[in-house]
């Protein structure tokens, strides 16, 4: 196995940078998407086959797929959480194309009205939403966001809490203006039996097409699904335990620390 | 400190490495004093299981002292002598409440690269991949322990580290095997494999009343310490034609009421299914062989019950018809070891299984990649080295 790919792998897995349309109808250079799709593929292919390994077959399946893709010249975009939930009757009824939005629920083991206050505090949110975003009180009702960027200023935004039902629901959008159009809501309700509470979080993020905010996305590999994912999993952590789980400083021969 | 670490494929090397460091508040650092390969550990290293990065510690079976704890830890101390479990748990999230320790909700921090394989995560272990948690394992001088009060188990000042450590995970699997085949009088018990895992299924099987116990393997000193160490019949399964047919006789016709599997995805076997599975997965069409597995499913007795201790990929040919015309319950999981090693500590402080024996030969961490090397191509009668950092 060539440790190049074994080590640069996991790094694609873990920023979630998996090819992902922002499925905006843009019309665009559908040939540079066409030959982009099948440079992905290729790439993921020929990875997986030289992995030789499970997650290699899962890679290289997935690239087999995308070269295809790119082969037929498809137009439709990958479908995306957001649209599949556009899908649906009734849920995400009213998004524009070309707002990635993710709807993402997990089941907490606590009531709903000891969850609220986590998501009100700009403390716990940090904690929450981990390596995304640092978030700071702005005020009353408003938060700051602020994403770390490897080159470039960081991205800054703020947000304000435009709905509050405690231990039912909480929202909150983006200011006017702002780099990262973003909309928020986590929405709590009774698990079955003594399961504690689902907890279910929407984001939506509005990079308008060919936007600053669109490529920052893209080139930090943020996909919407994972940041909620993850989001959902250090929060669910946070409550039960009182920790998130962590690998700072966590030994190997490539130094101290593998932080995601 | 100083670590064993996996370089590449068949590749281990004694690396300087960090220090761990206390993390979170429930931490504690162990220095290791003594820790065990274990035969899944052979998976990541012959190259089956993905996910391991150049430079990671592995290793996660291990007993140490305390030398470090988190401000929020209250039951263990600096000095204190404890077994560990390999899977951490976390002891709050409705897994670890319901005793299915190896499930926890809350000890992996890179769940999502487990996600889209098995649907849903497991609970983090040491050194055993990054799908599998990425924490660094305790073939090292030192290990950061999560989670300590549900993790750390005092070792009773009468045992000596050897019949302690095997609680952190091959006793506490094989033992967990065992409790699965819910064993009641007259049982026969067979179990696949006479390793470490496989031998502690077999004491532990007897323990729990089985009338008779048959270990499977075709090492002769593996063989011989399931007869004298754990009172076993054996089959060593190179000298008959069909271990199926041979535990059929030895059992008037009926088959095992419990078969336990504790061998996995490199399985080793006789004849024409066995040189396609070896040869599929050298080819890595598919992760497993699936031999033991397929064998203990066909050997069962009708509406018996197979327990599956062996670690798996994706085996791509399971006999799901046999399994469910002949009624059989599977149980199986990763190792619930929070639930079991306070009675096995008192078991061996009882001195009712004194695991000890496994441990065939005892090396320095720098020894660690010559003593996987006989532990893998089961060397010089080695049943398990033991490491002391």
């Amino acid at each position: 196995m060539s440790s190049a790919l074994s080590t640069a792998i996991p790094e694609t897995l873990r920023s979630g940078a998996i090819v992902q349309s922002y499925s905006a109808a843009d019309g665009g250079d559908s040939r540079g998407k066409r030959l982009a799709t099948m440079a992905a593929g290729g790439l993921l292919l020929a990875a997986g086959l030289r992995r030789r390994s499970l997650s290699g077959t899962v890679l290289a399946g997935g690239g087999g797929w995308l070269v295809a893709r790119g082969v037929s010249g498809s137009d439709r975009p990958v479908r995306t959480l957001a649209s599949a939930i556009r899908d649906r009757d009734g849920v995400g009824a009213g998004v524009p194309e070309g707002m990635p939005t993710v709807e993402r629920s997990i089941t907490v083991g606590a009531p709903a009205d000891e969850l609220s206050e986590y998501w009100h505090d700009p403390e716990q949110l940090t904690r929450i939403m981990g390596p995304f975003a640092e978030i700071t009180g702005a005020g009353e009702d408003r938060l700051h966001w602020e994403l770390e960027t490897p080159r470039g200023p960081n991205l800054t935004w703020e947000t304000e809490i435009t709905a509050d039902e405690p231990g039912e629901s909480l929202r909150w959008e983006s200011l006017e203006g702002t780099t990262i159009p973003h909309e928020g809501e986590v929405r709590f309700r009774s698990a079955a039996g003594d399961r504690g509470t689902v907890v279910t979080l929407r984001l939506q993020f509005d990079p308008p097409a060919g936007s600053l905010g669109a490529a920052a996305f893209q080139r930090l590999g943020i996909v919407p699904e994972t940041v909620a994912k993850k989001a959902l999993r250090r929060f669910k952590s946070l409550v039960e335990t009182g920790e998130i789980p962590s690998l700072e400083h966590n030994p190997s021969a490539r130094g101290s620390g593998d932080l995601l | 400190m100083r670590a064993l670490c996996w370089h590449d494929v068949n590749d281990l090397r004694v690396r300087s490495v960090p220090d761990p460091e206390i993390v979170n508040p429930r931490d504690v650092v162990l220095r290791v004093t003594m820790t065990t390969p274990c035969g899944s550990d052979l998976h990541f290293i012959d190259g089956y299981l993905p996910t391991m990065r150049e430079g990671d510690v592995i290793g996660h079976e291990f007993m140490g002292e305390v030398v470090e704890t988190g401000r929020k830890v209250e039951d263990v101390s600096a000095g204190d002598r404890v077994v560990v479990p390999s899977f951490i748990g976390c002891g709050s999230c409705g897994y670890c409440r319901d005793d299915l320790w190896s499930l926890c909700d809350n000890t992996n921090p890179n769940a999502e690269l487990q996600e889209p394989i098995l649907g849903d995560t497991t609970a983090g272990i040491y050194g055993y991949t990054h799908a599998f948690g990425g924490y660094a394992g305790s073939h090292a001088e030192y290990v950061r322990v999560p989670h300590a009060d549900e993790n750390c188990f005092h070792v009773p000042d009468e045992l000596e580290a050897e019949q302690a450590l095997f609680a952190s995970d091959a006793w506490a699997t094989g033992y967990m095997g065992a409790d699965f085949c819910d064993i009641r009088d007259g049982d026969t018990v067979a179990v696949w494999g006479c390793g470490g895992v496989g031998l502690m299924a077999q004491h532990s099987a007897a323990l729990m009343g089985a009338e008779r116990v048959i270990g499977i393997d075709r090492f002769p000193e593996r063989l011989r310490a399931a007869r004298n160490e754990a009172g076993s019949e054996t089959i060593d399964y190179t000298a008959v034609d069909s271990v199926v047919d041979t535990l059929k006789e030895m059992t008037g016709g009926r088959g095992p009421d419990a078969c336990i599997d504790a061998v996995g995805m490199e399985a080793h076997g006789t004849g024409i299914e066995y040189a396609y599975d070896r040869a599929k997965q050298s080819l890595r069409l598919h992760t497993d062989r699936g031999t033991a597995l397929r064998q203990a499913i066909r050997a069962c007795k009708k509406g018996g019950t197979l327990s599956i201790l062996g670690v798996y990929g994706l085996l791509d040919k399971f006999p799901m018809g046999v399994v469910m015309n002949k009624g059989l319950t599977v149980r199986t999981a990763q190792q619930y070891g929070q639930r079991y090693v306070p009675e096995l500590l008192e078991y061996a402080a009882e001195g009712d299984l004194d695991p000890s024996y496994l441990a065939t030969h005892e090396r320095s961490l720098e020894e660690g990649p010559a003593a996987y090397d006989m532990f893998k191509h089961k060397e010089d009668g080695c049943i398990r080295p033991v490491l002391t950092p």
